[in-house]
């Protein structure tokens, strides 16, 4: 724009037509191709109507200052003069340029002759290019068109197309008075000259625009081609517009390529088009996962792709601009994430499945199972330990169970401590239901953990109880057999002592009838004599046997208790047990008096055993008479202040192998006392209160000989 | 036997009529002057009534009574009446409590000449601490 020298004018004449030497001033502006050889050729033409010198002075709109832009006719150094401001408010020529009026100055400091004033700005009867296209009438180029105004420093951009407006002053000198007609011509010709420096400026002004986008778009393009990621830019018909180099490597066959390689371009081209395809469709989609094969690595990778929509200036939609995000990694490391997961949840199951297994078979065992930690602190019961032992989270309540903890902690802590790999022991707990005590086989084992350091001791409870009761069970069986065995023998005996009567009136008859039979019959008496001894051998033999039992003889019951007392005087004395005995006048009993002691025998030690920390022990024997009995009873009331029988065994003491005193007891004892009383036709009867004491009644029949 | 001008007097008890007959039949055939009671009623009545030099005396009588019933009611009569008692039953403690109060067992079945001869040693001993008494 700027001119670089005052002498410069349109150097290329020779191509224009000579038509009388004179090229007309329109044409000559017409070939103006640059809008800096406008000023030149419009001075050359304001000296050709006649006028003896002309300039041209610009306006900077940056600064505000006036210089002169191109001179005819002045020497160089006439010029400077012409230097000024737009901010000169008594400058005459800056009044012209703010008034935008063609004026003639009459008298100035530049010169006596008169000057004629002619302000140029950018102005144009059509809106621009650019205001045309987007449909705006906002146009710097309209509104300097119509508004003839003081000229506005600041608002000399077109907010259209941000075009920055030009002006300047051509100023010419007049040498007299010229005629009107001339004057005419020459404003007419600095606004034909401006026409055209408006458009060359406007021309101008695009290719600046031009070479901008073309270094903004240059710049977009290294950046995109710089971009790691797939970069894509489709038309409205999915082709592909513009790729960047990441994008090609996928879609865009290389020069050199193989059957392979076309058939993968052809692939990922076809899977990207159908992927951007199905977001078209579905509209609020915008992500979409797409596998594609990288053709020179022959690899499947997994990109994300992100697609925008790309719209025209109007508002409709051109196209889309995909930017696709290589996820393999990511997708991998989450799949193994996955994968492991999977493992884990897989593992877990395993485990579950194993726990439940054994829980299951320890819940099947039926035997107590206990596991304890390596400090022997239980950590596991299985239901049938629990009913034992109470429940591992909350302490127990309940006095058996906490007297079985108390057993199994000792064991297991002496195990757990012990060197042993296994122990086992019998161990005395109480059944907290039956409140009886059971005999367990305890068999217990270590497990190591990894270092070699006992993780955990397990720990099986056998009850014996129930081989116990088979045990019993046959002992009950064999004294069935013996009980059976001693009834034939007695009904034997009492067959052979009822045969004997007839049978001792049959041999003495014999022994009468000796030597009174006939002669004949002599043989016949012999055979009855000597058959009959044989018999009477047989039975003589068979109540030989029973009269070697102890018989039943009228005895004094209270000697048998005085014996009795004798005999256990001094575990009595070592137990702490006072005894006090009351004896009353008794008849004599019929009765077996070994048989006899034993009963006492046993209730007095029994007595002595519930008194463990030592007690009282009462005898006392009365004859009472009773109704409907002939001779009345002897009674017998054998009492202690012992800890008593529980309601619940007071039923069942006389059965056999009941007992409250665990392994010392035989439970058999109270079973003989009944079995002896109701031998001699007795009664038997018990009282008791558990921590009191208790009081066996024993009533036997008075018999007369 | 001729010699004696008075028979020897024998009670014979047994709650069992046939062996009761049998025994008074032996004893009479021994020359026995014999008394017979089947029941310790009888017999004890007897025994108040006669002088007895020998008692016979089944231990198991009627309804639980016992030959020791009948032996002690003679005793006290007599306290030197040689007593035998005659028992299927008898167990060794019988034997014992008869043997302390001076009293032969003979355990049914009895061995006849056994019975003869216990007869007649014990009758033959009364009459000797009889003649002695004279």
């Amino acid at each position: 724009m700027r001119l670089k020298s005052l002498e410069l004018v349109s150097s290329d004449r020779s191509a224009l037509p000579d038509s009388g030497g004179r090229v007309p001033a329109a044409l000559r502006l017409l070939q103006a191709e640059r809008s800096e050889e406008i000023y030149p050729i419009l001075l050359e033409e304001i000296v050709r109507l006649g006028f003896p010198r002309a300039l041209i002075l610009a306006v900077d709109f940056e600064s505000g200052a006036i210089t002169p832009a191109a001179a005819i006719r002045y020497q160089e150094k006439q010029l400077p003069r012409f230097h000024t401001s737009l901010f000169a408010a008594d400058n005459p020529l800056v009044g012209v340029m703010h008034e935008l009026k063609p004026t003639v100055v009459r008298k100035t400091d530049y010169s006596s002759r008169p000057l004629y004033c002619h302000p140029i700005i950018y102005r144009n009867a059509n809106v621009c290019w650019e205001a045309e296209r987007e449909r705006k009438v906002d146009c710097l180029a309209t509104d300097n068109y119509r508004a003839r105004r003081r000229l506005d420093l600041d608002s000399q951009v077109c907010r259209t197309c941000e075009m920055r407006a030009y002006s300047a002053l051509a100023v010419v000198e007049l040498h007299k008075k010229p005629p009107a007609r001339q004057m005419q011509e020459l404003g007419a010709l600095i606004e034909l000259s401006n026409r055209y420096l408006s458009r060359l400026y406007k021309i101008e002004h695009y290719y600046n625009r031009m070479s901008d986008m073309e270094v903004t778009i240059s710049q977009m393009n290294s950046v995109m081609m710089s971009m790691a990621d797939p970069v894509i830019l489709t038309d409205a018909h999915h082709q592909v517009i513009m790729q960047n180099q990441a994008a090609a490597r996928f879609f865009k066959l290389p020069e050199v390529t193989t059957e392979g390689l076309v058939r993968a371009v052809e692939l990922n081209n076809m899977l990207f088009s159908a992927a951007l395809s199905s977001m078209a469709m579905a509209p609020g989609e915008t992500h979409r996962d797409l596998t594609l094969v990288d053709a020179s690595e022959g690899e499947e990778l997994l990109f994300e792709a992100v697609s925008v929509p790309s719209y025209s200036r109007d508002g409709i939609p051109s196209g889309m601009v995909t930017v696709m995000r290589d996820v393999t990694d990511l997708r991998r490391a989450d799949q193994e994430l996955q994968a492991n997961y999977e493992k884990l949840r897989i593992a877990e199951d395993i485990v579950r499945q194993d726990r439940d297994r054994l829980n299951l078979v320890l819940e099947n065992v039926g035997d107590p199972i206990v596991v304890a930690d390596s400090d022997a602190k239980t950590v596991l019961f299985d239901p049938l330990a629990q009913a034992l032992f109470g429940p591992l989270t909350e302490t127990t309540a309940n006095t058996v169970q906490v007297k079985n903890q108390a057993v199994l902690d000792a064991y297991i802590s002496a195990f757990t401590f012990s060197f042993a790999n296994t122990e086992s022991q019998t161990l005395k707990l109480i059944d907290p239901s039956s409140k009886q005590e059971v005999e367990y086989d305890a068999r217990s084992g270590k497990i190591y953990d990894e270092r070699g350091q006992v993780a955990y001791t397990v720990t099986v409870l056998r009850d014996f109880s129930a081989i116990r009761k088979l045990e019993q069970l046959k002992v009950e069986r064999r004294m069935l057999e013996i009980e059976k065995f001693a009834a034939a023998g007695r009904l034997a005996a009492t067959i052979a002592h009822e045969v004997n009567n007839p049978m001792e009136a049959i041999k003495n008859a014999i022994y009468l009838l000796a030597g009174r039979v006939n002669p004949e019959a002599e043989p016949v008496y012999d055979i009855l004599k000597s058959e009959t001894e044989r018999v009477a051998r047989i039975v003589r033999q068979m109540l030989g046997l029973y009269r070697n039992q102890e018989s039943v003889k009228p005895v004094n019951v209270n000697t048998l208790i005085e014996d009795t007392l004798l005999l256990l005087a001094r575990q009595l004395q070592r137990a702490d047990v006072e005894v006090v005995h009351d004896f009353g006048d008794l008849p004599p009993a019929v009765v077996a008096a070994d048989q006899l002691r034993q009963v006492f025998s046993n209730l007095v030690i029994n007595a002595k055993d519930s008194m463990t920390g030592g007690g009282k022990l009462w005898i006392r024997t009365r004859q009472v008479a009773r109704r409907h009995d002939l001779h009345g009873w002897i009674r017998i009331l054998i009492a202690d202040t012992g800890s008593g029988i529980p309601p619940e065994l007071i039923d069942t003491i006389f059965e056999p192998f009941v007992t409250t005193k665990g392994e010392k007891g035989t439970g058999l004892g109270l079973w003989i006392v009944k079995g002896i009383i109701g031998n001699h036709g007795g009664r038997l009867s018990v009282r008791s209160k558990v921590g009191k004491g208790t009081v066996f009644k024993i009533e036997l029949p008075v018999v007369r000989l | 036997m001729k010699a004696r001008a008075q028979k020897l007097k024998v009670l014979v008890v047994d709650d069992e009529a046939s062996v009761l007959m049998t025994y008074r039949l032996i004893l009479e055939q021994q020359g026995y002057d014999v008394a017979a009671a089947a029941t310790s009623r009888e017999a004890i009545d007897a025994v108040k009534e006669n002088d007895f030099d020998l008692i016979l005396c089944d231990f198991s009588l009627e309804q639980q009574h016992s030959g020791f019933e009948v032996i002690d009611a003679a005793r006290r009569k007599d306290p030197n009446v040689p007593c035998v008692l005659l028992t299927g039953y008898a167990t060794l403690e019988t034997a014992d409590q008869a043997k302390q109060n001076g009293i032969e067992v003979l355990y049914k079945p009895i061995d006849i000449a056994e019975f003869l001869h216990t007869t007649s040693r014990l009758t033959r001993l009364k009459h000797e601490s009889n003649q002695e008494e004279r």
